[in-house]
């Protein structure tokens, strides 16, 4: 893929899950001057995982990668506005989501259990590799953000 | 005796004795600030680490704070008088607005900035605050959302009005049923189905070729995205109980997605099965 391609590719993806942070963003009440962080965090994580993917990394390390640049983004902007950090992972790991494996598993399960005599292990083998594709982007995007909280905020236990 | 607790009594030693009286008062403050973070979706952590930093702001001595899935049990110390107070509290919807205004109060009564007088208005104020977005302009901008994962998932434009229709339709129906106390697991199955229903739909009538596309992204605004990384967040902090609780309410959730879908495949028989 060309230079300008890829970047054609990154800034077309960011601004989709920008806007697809910012709805989710808008449906968890979060507070509008914090809304504009949101979505560039969602934007940031899916460009980075984007990237990391055109690498030839698979989709399991590449969410690991830009979990972890969405949890840090929440990090920096959380201490800037002064606003707890969820606001800004939660809304930004949206557009990262598995939820197209997650569907594959359950109509690849749902094929193999009413595909009578034609069912073949194939199917189940297929939704097994799906389902734990889901299972470990959502592991993937869990750690990711929870990560830098984890590395920075050391202190002594307060409860 | 536990060396952590008397360290910190040694710390706050010059602060006088509370009477009986103004430990239920504190009590039932934090107690209120503690609800608020539970219902509207905060992590166990920032709730106990909450409440203790009221509590130990407005006074008391030590603060002693249990978080479950839906109660809170919250003990104040002032030197040898204490009080224990239990709390249920019934789950609510996710409100980021509400976590953002308790964590900045809890910020200005440990800087001393606030009296309880003030802390109770204040808490009242976050308590009655409607949700600041118009319902119609959540739909709009939650079937954008799902529309722009149908984009980015690799849908054409097709998918994506497809999936847009579906999405806000969808939302509607959440609030509404929502808005009738349906129970949360009877709300995601009946959501999930019209949504899957409404991309059916247009398939018949033959809009848009891939459909298992705008059905995965219109059902996405249903996701348990919250209970499910509070999960990880309260399991890898040692909170298990709460974390092995809202894992089990992200599994049911997506569960009850997936049956939705099911029952809408089964009844139109599209989406090649």
């Amino acid at each position: 893929m060309s230079i300008s391609a890829l970047m054609w590719l990154l800034l077309r993806s960011g601004i989709w899950a920008g806007i697809g942070s910012l709805g989710f963003a808008v449906l968890f009440n979060v507070p509008p001057r914090l809304l504009a962080g949101c979505a560039m965090c969602g934007a940031a994580g899916y460009i980075a995982r984007l990237l990391v993917m055109q690498l030839g990394v698979d989709i399991e390390g590449a969410t690991l990668v830009g979990a972890l640049i969405v949890g840090c983004g929440g990090e920096l902007l959380a201490r800037r506005w002064r606003a707890p950090v969820p606001i800004f992972t939660v809304s930004g790991v949206i557009p990262m989501m598995p939820g197209r494996f997650a569907f594959s598993t359950m109509i690849g399960l749902l094929r193999f259990a009413t595909s009578g005599p034609d069912a073949s292990s194939q199917m189940l083998v297929e939704a097994s590799l799906n389902a734990t594709k889901t299972a470990l982007i959502l592991g993937a995007i869990a750690f990711g953000i929870a990560a830098p909280s984890l590395l920075f905020q050391r202190h002594r236990p307060v409860v | 005796m536990d060396t952590r607790r008397s360290t910190n009594t040694r710390m706050v030693d010059d602060k006088s004795l509370l009477t009986y009286e103004d430990l239920s008062a504190i009590i039932d403050l934090t107690l209120w600030a503690g609800q608020l973070l539970l219902q509207h979706g905060a992590e166990t952590q920032r709730i106990e680490e909450t409440v203790h930093r009221l509590g130990t702001g407005m006074g008391c001595n030590w603060m002693d704070v249990m978080v479950s899935s839906n109660t809170i049990v919250v003990t104040a110390i002032s030197g040898h008088q204490f009080r224990t107070k239990l709390r249920r509290v019934p789950a609510l919807t996710i409100n980021m607005a509400v976590i953002d205004a308790v964590n900045t109060l809890s910020r200005r009564v440990s800087t001393g900035e606030l009296d309880w007088l003030q802390v109770r208005a204040e808490l009242q104020r976050i308590s009655t605050t409607p949700p600041r977005y118009n319902r119609w302009l959540v739909v709009a901008m939650v079937a954008l959302s799902c529309a722009a994962f149908s984009r980015l998932a690799g849908g054409d434009w097709a998918v994506f009005g497809v999936t847009f229709v579906a999405a806000s339709t969808a939302m509607v129906v959440r609030q509404e049923l929502t808005r009738h106390h349906f129970n949360t697991l009877m709300m995601v199955t009946i959501t999930a189905f019209i949504a899957a229903l409404v991309v059916s739909s247009a398939t018949l009538l033959g809009l848009s070729a891939n459909l298992e596309l705008a059905m995965a992204a219109s059902v996405l605004l249903l996701v348990p995205g919250v209970p499910l990384i509070n999960a990880v967040e309260d399991l890898i902090k040692g909170h298990l109980v709460t974390g092995m609780a809202q894992s089990m309410t992200g599994i049911l959730v997506s569960a009850c997605i997936a049956l939705g879908l099911l029952l809408a495949i089964w009844l139109t028989g599209v989406g090649g099965l």
